[in-house]
């Protein structure tokens, strides 16, 4: 049978292969299976959106399979991507506990599954397994200080091209490409997105890359990215 | 640090007020326990960006900017806290260094406990856990707040962050 946007759905958070490398989900085996009987199971297409910023917070959405995007916007419809979060990750958390609107807009980028549970479930899920509320407390913390990052980047870079390095730099620490001399990313989004992401416009990543690329700093092959001159990359990260 | 007498959170007039400190008397009895009291003056650094976080500290009394800051040393101010909060938690809870320096307003008095502590404290006192994460839903507004007003103003160019 065919899955839903090709996606291999997961029916039972119990037999989740991946349960173990997820910070929220490797929880004991009773607070799961309380989880399984709250939790509703559904799969999104790409660029669904699963909630909105300022809207009133219906519940948590565990993120299984796919990314996300996490933007905020300004009333004059400038976009700032904050995060493209990962399968493990708790969407909508800190608004759900405080009953705050969701801070953030959060759209599938890839199709996904998505297990939500709505707010009073999950707030009764918490009063009763502690080791579930340790868990989100680990996550919020983890989110937070995502934030502050965040915060540094923004207020303290100098420069789109201070920005746009740290980024290809974070992104090429991940999936075991830290400790390489030459490390590769993915590129999965657009210019567009990455401006959306540094705070700047599609023309001025275009033009960075342009020139990172002429300075044989990056090398570019599809969609994968390639960086060849780490040392040089982090001095325009670090202002120099 | 100056050590003082160590009062206890039991006794203390503002806990109701308190988020973290509303605790039921047994876990507040036993964060007694766990707890080291000091008065510190103004001016004193709590703990830098990038430090390991050993410790959180309750705020019982007194103001702490907190800020993050560049490896050039650029400092921005992210908020100010006041009493009764509890600062470096989503570190100690992350098991990462502390991501903004803590600074003293004024002269102040803080209640520190160990990471260690903490951690089995919040494993053994459901009530504290969900204070914590009541908590952390808080700061997390904040910072998000932050980071649309530093994120989309920079990026209308209209206004310049409060940089030291």
């Amino acid at each position: 049978m065919l899955s839903p946007y090709g996606l291999d759905i997961i029916e039972s958070c119990l037999t989740c292969k991946t349960r173990n490398e997820r910070l929220f989900c490797d929880l004991p085996a009773a607070a799961l299976q309380a989880f399984e009987v709250i939790k509703y199971a559904t799969a999104y297409p790409k660029g669904a959106v699963l909630f909105v910023e300022g809207q009133a917070p219906r519940g948590i959405f565990v993120l299984c399979k796919g990314r996300v995007k996490l933007s905020i916007c300004a009333t004059d419809g400038k976009t700032l991507i904050v995060k493209i979060s990962e399968p493990g990750e708790v969407l909508g958390l800190s608004a759900t506990v405080s009953g705050k609107p969701y801070e953030l807009t959060a759209e599938t980028i890839d199709p996904c599954q998505v297990n939500f549970v709505k707010r009073e479930d999950f707030l009764r899920f918490l009063r009763e397994h502690s080791d579930a509320c340790f868990r989100v407390a680990e996550q919020l913390s983890e989110k937070y200080n995502t934030a502050c990052h965040e915060v540094r980047s923004l207020g303290l870079s100098h420069s789109a091209g201070e920005k746009l390095a740290k980024l290809l730099l974070e992104w090429s620490s991940k999936n075991g490409e830290a400790s390489k001399q030459e490390p590769r990313l993915k590129l999965a989004l657009t210019h567009e997105e990455i401006a959306q992401m540094i705070g700047t416009s599609r023309e001025t990543v275009t033009r960075l890359f342009a020139d990172l690329k002429k300075k044989q700093i990056v090398q570019a092959k599809g969609s994968t990215l390639l960086i060849r001159n780490k040392a040089a990359l982090k001095l325009i990260a670090n202002n120099n | 640090m100056e050590s003082a007498i160590q009062p206890s959170c039991l006794e203390c007039v503002e806990r109701p007020e308190h988020r973290f400190c509303d605790l039921p008397d047994e876990a507040s009895h036993d964060f007694d326990l766990l707890k080291t009291f000091t008065v510190l003056p103004k001016g004193t650094m709590l703990f830098r960006t990038g430090e390991p976080a050993h410790n959180v500290v309750v705020l019982c009394e007194g103001r702490v900017r907190l800020s993050v800051c560049s490896e050039s040393g650029r400092r921005l101010t992210l908020r100010i806290a006041g009493p009764g909060e509890v600062l470096g938690l989503s570190a100690v809870l992350a098991g990462s260094p502390y991501q903004m320096t803590a600074e003293l307003l004024d002269n102040a008095q803080v209640a520190s406990i160990r990471r260690k502590d903490l951690l089995r404290f919040l494993h053994e006192h459901r009530e504290a856990c969900l204070q914590v994460v009541n908590l952390l839903s808080q700061d997390l507004h904040v910072a998000y707040d932050r980071v649309r007003s530093i994120g989309l103003a920079r990026s209308r160019r209209s206004r310049v962050p409060r940089v030291h």
